[in-house]
């Protein structure tokens, strides 16, 4: 004697909420789409450290630690290759190249005008929050292997992450001015890096969606550490959006 | 501490309140912006109770809209995402408001634990609906007689009986007041079944069947959106008591005789500094608030630090004596008619 149909109530029923399936790792769309992904966090772990590399060079006592972050990324790099390898898929490395390429000249022209804010806001800030977002949402639809490794990478993550975020903190009060103004340049291109992978992460279960979200938490968390405000970060988040 | 996780009632209303709010970054963005957006504290705030005890809370927005219903993974993740934030923040006890306990009981959150680095401690939440029971059963209580109705005379439809809500105001009615008769609706009829038998009593009725007869009617169903109901079939007069979510009955009943009640709402004795029962719609939101929120203040009030309401048909009617107590103690007040009544002639 059902009485009561109310479409939503009746629509929460239906759905338990139960996991995604997984993909099926063995399917050519899967390694095609795979080939890319993996490339990316390949290419990304090595941009990583070779930019922490490059900030170890303008801060002198601080190069020892960054060196270590480095060489952490220089593990997690490995790691991701014998994923590929795992699956047997070969990394489209021209195509991460690509990939990373308007990031990467950021970098650099940051670097090369001495502009320390700007290369941890780049680095430590939307490379982490967009590594630590992915490998979150990777890790509930990877292979076994993939899990594990990935896994690892994201407890190191959080260091970064940490590091850069203490640096930024510390130096707020001169670093906020070249902070948002770095925020507006490069925030966009990751939502552009964003858009150009969703394609293939939705092949390996991964919602652009999703991934958006999960950047958003690890960004706004990241400013919040640093010591800005609601508004401050809504501002800036705007530049993600528009 | 005590946190309240809150929603906006549409996604219209949401852009309109993060732009009040200073949130342009989502107040200008479209639906899937809103479906990647993280979840905000809001608004901090401070509480003084009738008795003096002083306690601080946080208002987290999950910047779930009800429009993402039919997304089940986006408001899975929503509810999850709230949660953790309030977790990281050190809040002591949450209340699930709005639909955020409907999505984490019909979604089966209880299997996604792990947020991330975050492993979700089940003892910081509640759903808050012990306090909800215990108020709508006073609502009836209080209001039937002002418009009338004497409950010993009285048959009394629950509508959503088999609920959380719903069969602990039917063990409460049964046990503590002289109600009649219970008329008792729900879409399935095999805990129906187990509920009288639980009772040792009540009617088992369609809602069509059940409406004509009820001298008070309390819902505790979402209302069915196609429902039109002849107003000129019911009784005269009418209690109608509307504790489901979202508060539509409003919309559906008029006409003399008919009282309509929002349920579960309570009345704070004093002010409090907040903007956020703005965002639920309350009539007077510095003093209303729904009660399912205020048994999150009332367990930090009582240093009771545990999801006092949790799981399903787990209310007791002395889990609801203690909330009621403290409820009463701290300066809570159930909404009633006669209030409704005055303010519209203020």
């Amino acid at each position: 004697m059902p009485t009561l149909e109310s479409q939503e109530v009746a629509l929460l029923d239906r759905l338990d909420g139960s996991n995604a399936e997984l993909p099926d790792f063995t399917s050519e769309v899967y390694k095609d789409a795979y080939s890319r992904i993996n490339a990316i966090v390949i290419e990304g772990e090595q941009e990583a450290h070779d930019n922490y590399m490059s900030i170890g060079t303008m801060l002198p006592e601080e190069a020892e630690e960054l060196k270590k972050l480095g060489r952490m990324e220089l593990k997690h790099m490995r790691g991701f290759t014998a994923c590929g390898k795992n699956l047997g898929v070969a990394p489209d490395m021209p195509f991460a190249k690509e990939f990373f390429a308007p990031l990467h000249g950021n970098f650099q022209k940051a670097m090369a005008e001495g502009k320390l804010t700007t290369c941890f806001l780049i680095q430590a800030i939307l490379i982490e929050a967009f590594a630590i977002s992915a490998y979150h949402v990777y890790i509930r639809v990877a292979d076994p292997f993939a899990k594990k490794i990935t896994e690892g990478v994201v407890q190191d993550e959080y260091l970064h992450l940490n590091y850069g975020q203490e640096w930024l903190k510390a130096n707020l009060a001169t670093a906020k001015e070249e902070l948002i103004a770095a925020n507006k340049v490069n925030l966009p291109l990751i939502r552009s890096m964003l858009d150009q992978v969703a394609n293939d992460a939705s092949v390996l279960h991964m919602d652009r969606e999703e991934l958006m979200e999960e950047f958003m938490i690890a960004y706004q968390d990241s400013l919040t550490e640093i010591g800005l405000d609601n508004r401050e970060i809504a501002r800036m988040a705007l530049a993600a959006v528009v | 501490m005590f946190g309240l996780i809150g929603h906006s009632t549409s996604f219209d209303d949401a852009r309109r309140k993060a732009m009040e709010l200073g949130y342009d970054h989502i107040a200008e963005g479209d639906m899937d912006v809103w479906c990647s957006a993280p979840p905000q504290l809001v608004e901090h705030v401070e509480v003084v109770s009738a008795v003096g005890k002083s306690i601080e809370g946080a208002y987290i927005d999950s910047c779930f809209v009800p429009e993402m219903l039919s997304r089940f993974k986006t408001a899975r993740r929503k509810v999850l995402n709230a949660m953790e934030l309030a977790q990281k923040k050190g809040i002591n006890i949450t209340a699930l408001g709005g639909f955020t306990s409907i999505i984490f009981e019909n979604f089966n959150l209880l299997q996604h634990q792990h947020v991330r680095r975050t492993t979700l401690n089940w003892e910081r939440f509640t759903t808050g609906n012990t306090h909800t029971a215990w108020v709508i059963c006073r609502q009836l209580e209080i209001n039937a007689p002002l418009i009338g109705i004497d409950l010993k005379k009285a048959r009394v439809a629950v509508v959503g009986a088999t609920g959380d809500i719903g069969s602990a105001v039917c063990r409460w009615l049964c046990e503590r007041t002289d109600v009649a008769e219970l008329l008792l609706v729900a879409r399935q009829q095999q805990p129906l079944l187990d509920l009288q038998r639980s009772l040792g009593g009540g009617k088992i009725l369609t809602l069509s069947e059940a409406l004509p007869q009820a001298d008070a009617v309390v819902w505790v169903a979402s209302m069915p959106r196609t429902l039109e109901i002849d107003s000129s079939k019911l009784r005269n007069p009418c209690l109608m008591i509307d504790g489901g979510y979202p508060k539509n009955l409003d919309t559906k009943f008029s006409g003399s005789g008919v009282h309509v009640l929002k349920g579960g709402i309570v009345q704070f004795f004093n002010d409090i500094g907040w903007n956020m029962m703005q965002l639920a719609e309350m009539e007077n939101p510095h003093r209303e608030m729904f009660a399912c929120f205020a048994e999150a203040m009332l367990l930090e009030f009582e240093n009771c630090h545990t999801n006092f309401s949790w799981g399903r048909n787990n209310i007791t009617l002395e889990k609801m004596d203690f909330i009621g107590e403290a409820s009463k103690r701290h300066g809570f007040s159930t909404l009633n008619l006669k209030s409704k009544i005055q303010a519209a002639a203020a």
